[in-house]
This record gives structure tokens, C-alpha cells and sequence, in this order.
């Protein structure tokens, strides 16, 4: 029963990671970027999500979409007022804009909140539900199901709709999506408010069950990361995989090993990806 | 025999874009390599260059066995390429772009400095030596790809599509500094579109369409091979204005 | 030539700097300097394979933490002056450089720049929880100086001198290396890997070259960070903020140019100081706030740092004259 209970703990926590790493890789694969600062679009969601809760007095069924909503404008507003014109300049400036970003959010919410956690209350949502031997949280679980739903809702998206299409035209062949009458700018900048927003929900729900601080910036980077290494960049279904995968994998390890080994698992498996993948199935040609 | 391939086979995924391709090539000799697009000389060109690795096939360039050799190796040994799209060096100018081509054979700054300045003299870009490689406009950067490329000293030098994108004006200029690379002895494949410079330049051309070799012959022979005329579609090839 | 323009200004400027803590006499600037200098060695060891090379390494620290625990385990498991264990981080920093950093080299940009993140971290949560090093409290250096050569100085002006020594030979070697073959190579390959290989150019093996150069400076300056500071622990050894400390640096003054590394280090060592001083306790993370946007505002306007700055004000002076 202890495996069970660790597989579904591990696949409703690698949903909302699995969530949050299709943001990413939305983004990668739209046009080759790395957002380090991924993680910390999720820590500034977590924040909202406190604060929404603390200050405003309302629930998650409103603080959830208005992470969304915050972090789908910061997405945007980054695209417009930092990545689009990096992407034009030497590659030195790419890479370290977004780790700009990253500091700036990350010791920002230092400076303003203390190193201190914070967190929700616990039975915000509900409380833990009992099957027999397996205890399931009702938090977790409404994060599972719902991380699920919207990754699954953001591949739809992206392979039923005519928006859709119309990203994955840009990011397939940026020029060529423009010979058709497809406007790069705007698809790329929705990819980033996409990204924002799954990051936005993600860290919504994760606030849900785990505490609160500026530090988690790092780690949820370097998950997504792993994340979308594992699932292939690009990849949304594959993020969603590769995130289940990382979710029971922590899980497991967490138990087998100590929960202070749930990053180095992590940091090792990431490692250990980027030696043995064959260089073809990095990136995009 | 300077340059063989035999065999040559190149998949990716379910596409076999290189399919059985051949080709042999003598010293000092002027050779095109045209087809429509996606006919796979690209992608053949990647496998002579030392880019793509080809799933089965040989190359040999002058009785050594490159078919696996990276493309720095090639360098070494005389086999040179230009890239379609140039690729610049960023901070670098122009004189220093070459400097990195005449590095290879010149391994002091002062000799190094004195090849690049041949080769900018030989391709004309003497007056831009010490500007950005950055700041060049098209032609200026496709001369460039020729001058550091000439400055490895190559026997073999492979030239994809240099003269897209130019002008009539512009055209002629690179025709003529095509044949006073060929005068100075260096063999050369030519990939390229405009069947206009594949007349008056090349002695033989190779045609390609779906990966395979679908024609061989004089320019004149092989745009009169109805094999040849079919791939295109009807489409003789064209004169592109600026 | 990739010295600023102006040359002889900006010589007898590093005259003056180099000279001024010890006319000043006043032991809290001795102290910024030392530091200040200390910054640039690793900024300046960062920027061979980081400026010059163009890999971007978010993760050299490393090599910085490898020198610093050697140092101090030297001292504290064998009892020799700290300064002895440099050698042997040098040496372990080019085993590192063959046993990771080669591999990683087969990664292009940023991802390339992720590897190297995660390498970091992993070590840094290795040593943590590694007895024989200390584990989270880390080591400490000797109390009082037994000999001189445990380089236990009340002032700071003699560390001052010998930072100031291992920056003249960094930049010395970088300087030599830039004009030559290795720097053309080296410039190529940063900014265009394939037709560097289409020249000739042995990628893999030049970059190599760049990393023993630069992950043995900077675990030359952990030794020193550790013999200075006299302690070592998992965060100041390996923490993500060492490695942004060399890239903001070289960043903002200038990456792939020679004195870069140092002007940053000259703006920013003292900036930290300075905020770390008005905001107290709270304040050892405002600088990172204010490094955050610094490296958005370059990496938007002007990537070349400080530099392309200059370099752009001392052309549109001459187009005025």
C-alpha cells in the first residue's frame, strides 16, 4: 500500500509541476529561449496567492485565476520589454537577461518578505480524504486535477485551435509563419503570457500545500528544467509525462532516501540527462 | 580522384533525404550541384563538409577516408566550406574574421595577419579590414565567408548558394572572383540556384532531386535532360534581381 | 586590439587605483580594495571562457569553492598553512574541467548555461551534507598565525599585494593569450561555433584550453577568498550568488574585453559594501536587486557592458573632432 500511496502523492505533486513545465517549454520551443527565471514567475504567484488570501480575504477559487492573470501580464510585459529585443542581440545577452530577471524577483521578494516561510492555512481546501490505507490531501488532490486539466487544456490549445496553430507555425519557422501573414510579435509574446499564467496557477496551487518563500525560486527552476529536458523541448504532452515522472521519482526518493535528498535527486537526474542524451534530441536544428 | 562519395545514404526519421547519392570530382575542377528544394543537396553538401554524418556511404578526399572526420579535421586537410546564411563573428572585424581562417596554416599573429590581408586584397574587401564583420550588409558578408574560408588554404573549397541574394551587379562580381578562385588552382562545388551562374561557371554539373542523383552532365546537357526539367516542374531556374 | 581605447589614460588610472589604499592609510578602503581585487580575479578567470569563449557558466563557482575547501582542508586535516592547499585546488579545479566540463561542452548556449547550474547545485548540496568537509558548517582556517605562511595579516594591504600580483599574471596570461591564436579561436568559436569548425578550429579542445585557464584562477582565487576570510562554508563556497558575482562583474565592464572583469569589480565590490551597510541585516540581499536589473538593462542596451559604452562615446568624439 506504501507504493500506491507514494505513485499517487508523486503523480498529483508531478502534475503541477508537469504544469508549470509546459510553460516553459511553450516558451523554449517557441523560440529558443530559456526562461530562468521560470521558477520564480511561480514564487511570485505563490506570493500573490498569500497575499490575495491574507489581504483580500478571498478563496482560491478567485486567487488561482488571479495568479493567472498577474503572471500572464508579467509574462507578457517580459516578452515586450526585455526578450524581444535580446533575442536580436549577441547570445551572452540572452542568456543573461532572463537570469536578470530571476535575481531581480528573487531577492526583490527577499527584500520585501523577509527569508521567512509563510503559508495558507492547512484546511483551506477541504481536508485529507481516506481510502482504505491511502490518505489522499484534498489540496493535492485539487492541484493534481487541475494542473492535469489545464495541461492537458494548453495542448489542446495548442494542436485543436487555429491560435494554436498559428504559435506553433511561428515557432516551427519564424519568417516563414510571417510569408503566410502570421505576425511573429504577438504569438510570441502569448506564448510568454502562457507561460506566465501556467506558472501563475501552478504556483497558486502549490501554495495551497507547501510553504511559502523567495527562495523555492531556484529549485522550481531548476524542476522545470529537468522537466522539459526529460519530455523533450517544445513538448507539452512531454512535459506532462516527463513531470508525472519527476513527481513519483521524488516521491520515492523522498521516502527511500530522506526528504533533504528531494533536490539532489533532482540536480543528479538533471545532470545525468544532460550527459546522455544524445545532442540531437536537444533543441531544435 | 580528389574527392569521392559513394553510397552516400541520409535519414531523418521516415524521410531518406540523401538516397544513394554519388559523386567524384577531380582536381581543379569546377563543379554545380543544383535541385529543387528539398531535393537533398543540402543536406549532401552537410555530408561532404563534414556537418551531417551520412548513415551509409564513403568519402575519401584524397585517399584519406573523411566520411566521419568533423569538419575541423577537413579544414586541416584542404577541404573548406562557406555557409548559406553567413555566419559573422560577433566583435570581431573584418580583418580578424580572416585572421581566424589563416590561423590554421600561420600560427603567429604577424604571418596570420599578412594571409588575411592577401585574402581581403584577393576578394576586395581591403577598405573594410578594420570594420565590424557585424556591420557588412549581404554581399559584404558573403565575400567574407570566401575571404576566411581562401585563408585556410584549402585545394577543395565548397560554396552553398554564395551568390544568393545578390544583385546583377553584385552577381557578376562574385562570378569573377568564383573564376579567379579557380584560376589560383583551388577545385570547387558550386550549390546554388541560379542556373545563370551555373552556365557560365561550372564544366559539370550534378543534379539532385529527392535525394538522389537524377542527372550528370555539361550545364547545357543537363537542362535539356527532361528528367531534369520534370523535377523543377517546368521551372527553368531563374535570374534573381536585388 | 582589445584594450579600451586610450590606453595610456587608463594605465596610469590603474596606477593610481593600485596604489591609492595604501596612500590613503585608512584600513576600511585597504579592506574594500582587497576585496575589490579579489572579485576580479575570479570575474577575470570567468571571462576567458565566459567573455572571451563565450560559454556562459552560471556555475563557476565550482571551481571557487573547490579552491576554498582545499585551502582549509589542507589546514585543517593535515595542519599546513592553508595557502598550501592551493595547489591542489588548481589541481582538482582540471580535473573538474576534464571530468564535467568537457562533457558539457557538447551543449550550445543555454543550455550549456543550465548544465552548469545544475552542477553547481549538486555540488553544493554534496558538500553540505559531506562530514569530511565540514557538512553545512563548513571549515575554518587558523585562529592565529603560527608562521607567515599561514598569511594571517592584521592589515589588509599585504593580502591587497598579493591579490594584486595573481590579477597582474590572470591578466597577463589573458592578455597574451587574446592576441594570439587562442584568442582569435576562442572569439570564433563564442560567436559562432560551426564556421570556426569549417575554418579549422578544434572546438571542443580550445574551450578546454579556456576552462583550465579560467576554473584554475578561480580556484586560485577561493584559495585566497579562504586564506583572507580565514572560513568556508557550503553557501560561500558554492552558493549561485559567487557565480553571479563573476558574471555581473564581467558583464557590466565589459565581457570578452581585458580590464571588463575589473571595472566591474571596481563599481560593484564597494556597491555591496555600501548597501549591505544602510540596510543592515536585511540588506545582504539588495544588491542582488539592484545586480538584477544592472544585467537586465545590459543585456537590453548595451551587452557589451561599460565597454561598448566607451568604445561608443570615444567614436562619436571623434566623429565630432
Amino acid at each position: 500500500m506504501i507504493l500506491l500511496q507514494l505513485v499517487i502523492d508523486g503523480l498529483l505533486l508531478g502534475a503541477v509541476y508537469a504544469l508549470f513545465s509546459s510553460g516553459l517549454t511553450l516558451i523554449w520551443g517557441m523560440m529558443n529561449v530559456v526562461n530562468f527565471a521560470h521558477g520564480d514567475f511561480v514564487m511570485v504567484a505563490m506570493y500573490v496567492a498569500f497575499f490575495a488570501f491574507t489581504l483580500l480575504k478571498i478563496g482560491p477559487v478567485l486567487f488561482i485565476p488571479l495568479a493567472a492573470v498577474v503572471l500572464f501580464c508579467l509574462g507578457v510585459a517580459v516578452y515586450y520589454g526585455l526578450v524581444r529585443h535580446v533575442m536580436r542581440g549577441p547570445m551572452l545577452a540572452q542568456i543573461i537577461s532572463t537570469f536578470g530577471l530571476a535575481l531581480f524577483l528573487r531577492y526583490s521578494a527577499l527584500w520585501a518578505f523577509s527569508a521567512n516561510f509563510v503559508s495558507l492555512p492547512d484546511n483551506l481546501v477541504g481536508g485529507t480524504f481516506q481510502f482504505g490505507e491511502l490518505r489522499i490531501s484534498a489540496a493535492q488532490l485539487l492541484a493534481g486535477i487541475t494542473a492535469l486539466a489545464l495541461t492537458l487544456g494548453m495542448h489542446l490549445l495548442l494542436t485543436r485551435t487555429d491560435l494554436g496553430s498559428r504559435m506553433l507555425a511561428v515557432s516551427e519557422d519564424r519568417t516563414a509563419a510571417a510569408l503566410v501573414g502570421i505576425r511573429p510579435d504577438p504569438m510570441q509574446a502569448l506564448a510568454w503570457g502562457l507561460g506566465g499564467a501556467s506558472a501563475g496557477v501552478a504556483g497558486a496551487l502549490i501554495a495551497l500545500f507547501f510553504y511559502v518563500s523567495p527562495e523555492v525560486g531556484n529549485s522550481f527552476t531548476l524542476l522545470a528544467f529537468v522537466t522539459v529536458c526529460l519530455g523533450g523541448f517544445g513538448s507539452v504532452p512531454g512535459a506532462l509525462l516527463a513531470g508525472l515522472a519527476i513527481g513519483v521519482i521524488q516521491s520515492f526518493s523522498a521516502y527511500w532516501l530522506g526528504p533533504s535528498t528531494k533536490d539532489v535527486v533532482v540536480f543528479a537526474l538533471f545532470v545525468l540527462l544532460l550527459w546522455v542524451r544524445p545532442q540531437g534530441l536537444l533543441g531544435r536544428a | 580522384m580528389l574527392l569521392e562519395a559513394q553510397g552516400i545514404v541520409k535519414t531523418f526519421g521516415q524521410l531518406r533525404a540523401v538516397d544513394q547519392a554519388r559523386l567524384a570530382l577531380e582536381q581543379y575542377e569546377l563543379i554545380g550541384l543544383i535541385g529543387p528544394n528539398g531535393a537533398g543537396k543540402s543536406t549532401f553538401f552537410n555530408c561532404l563538409a563534414g556537418n551531417a554524418t551520412p548513415d551509409e556511404g564513403r568519402i575519401r578526399f584524397r585517399d584519406t577516408d573523411i566520411t566521419g572526420l568533423p569538419p575541423h579535421d577537413r579544414a586541416r586537410l584542404g577541404l573548406a566550406r562557406t555557409f548559406q546564411v553567413p555566419i559573422v563573428f560577433e566583435g570581431m572585424t573584418v580583418r580578424e574574421t580572416v585572421m581566424v581562417g589563416a590561423f590554421l596554416r600561420h600560427s603567429h599573429r604577424a604571418a596570420a595577419a599578412a594571409k588575411a590581408d592577401e585574402m581581403l586584397e584577393f576578394t576586395g574587401l581591403t577598405a573594410q579590414a578594420n570594420v565590424k564583420a557585424a556591420s557588412l550588409g549581404t554581399p559584404g558578408r558573403k565575400r567574407l565567408e570566401i575571404a576566411r574560408a581562401l585563408a585556410t588554404e584549402p585545394t577543395l573549397l565548397l560554396l552553398d548558394e554564395a551568390l544568393a541574394g545578390l544583385t546583377s551587379a553584385e552577381v557578376e562580381v562574385a562570378i569573377d572572383l568564383l573564376r579567379r578562385i579557380h584560376q589560383r588552382g583551388i577545385t570547387l562545388i558550386v550549390v546554388e540556384h541560379i542556373m545563370e551562374v551555373i552556365h557560365r561557371l561550372t564544366q559539370r554539373v550534378i543534379v539532385f532531386h529527392q535525394g538522389r542523383v537524377i542527372a550528370e552532365g555539361t550545364p547545357a546537357e543537363v537542362t535539356a535532360d527532361p528528367d531534369v526539367i520534370e523535377a523543377y516542374l517546368g521551372r527553368r531556374g531563374h535570374r534573381r534581381h536585388g | 586590439m582589445r584594450i579600451a581605447p586610450g590606453s595610456l589614460a587608463a594605465a596610469a588610472i590603474l596606477l593610481l587605483l593600485a596604489v591609492a589604499p595604501v596612500a590613503t592609510g585608512n584600513p576600511f578602503y585597504q579592506h574594500i580594495a582587497a576585496l575589490v581585487v579579489l572579485a576580479a580575479i575570479s570575474a577575470s578567470a570567468w571571462n576567458v571562457i565566459g567573455g572571451y569563449a563565450g560559454q556562459v557558466s552560471f556555475g563557476h563557482a565550482v571551481y571557487f569553492g573547490t579552491g576554498a575547501y582545499a585551502s582549509l582542508l589542507t589546514f585543517d586535516k593535515l595542519g599546513l598553512p592553508p595557502i598550501a592547499g592551493a595547489p591542489l585546488g588548481v589541481l582538482a579545479s582540471f580535473v573538474l574541467s576534464v571530468v564535467i566540463g568537457l562533457p558539457s561542452f557538447r551543449l550550445r548556449g543555454h543550455y550549456f548555461s543550465m548544465a552548469t547550474i545544475a552542477v553547481a547545485a549538486l555540488a553544493q548540496v554534496l558538500v553540505t551534507n559531506w562530514g569530511f568537509v565540514g557538512g553545512a558548517i563548513g571549515l575554518m582556517g587558523p585562529a592565529s598565525p603560527r608562521s607567515i605562511a599561514d598569511l594571517l595579516f592584521r592589515s589588509a594591504l599585504p593580502y591587497y599585494a598579493i591579490f594584486l600580483g595573481v590579477l597582474a599574471v590572470l591578466l597577463a596570461c589573458t592578455w597574451l593569450m587574446q592576441r594570439g591564436r587562442t584568442g582569435f579561436y576562442l572569439r570564433a568559436l563564442g560567436s559562432g561555433e560551426q564556421a570556426a569548425a569549417s575554418l579549422g578550429v578544434p572546438v571542443r579542445r580550445y574551450k578546454l584550453y579556456a576552462l583550465l585557464l579560467s576554473g584554475a584562477f578561480t580556484s586560485l582565487a577561493g584559495s585566497l577568498y579562504a586564506v583572507f576570510v580565514g572560513f568556508i562554508d557550503p553557501d560561500s563556497g558554492f552558493g549561485i550568488l559567487i557565480s553571479v558575482n563573476m558574471v555581473v562583474m564581467s558583464a557590466l565592464g565589459g565581457a570578452g574585453t581585458l580590464f571588463g572583469p575589473l571595472v566591474g569589480a571596481i563599481i560593484l565590490v564597494p556597491l555591496e559594501e555600501i548597501t549591505n551597510a544602510w540596510f543592515g541585516g536585511s540588506g545582504t540581499g539588495t544588491a542582488y536587486v539592484a545586480y538584477g536589473i544592472v544585467i537586465m538593462i545590459i543585456a537590453r542596451f548595451a551587452p557589451g557592458g561599460l565597454a561598448q559604452l566607451w568604445q561608443l562615446f570615444a567614436w562619436r568624439r571623434r566623429r565630432a573632432a
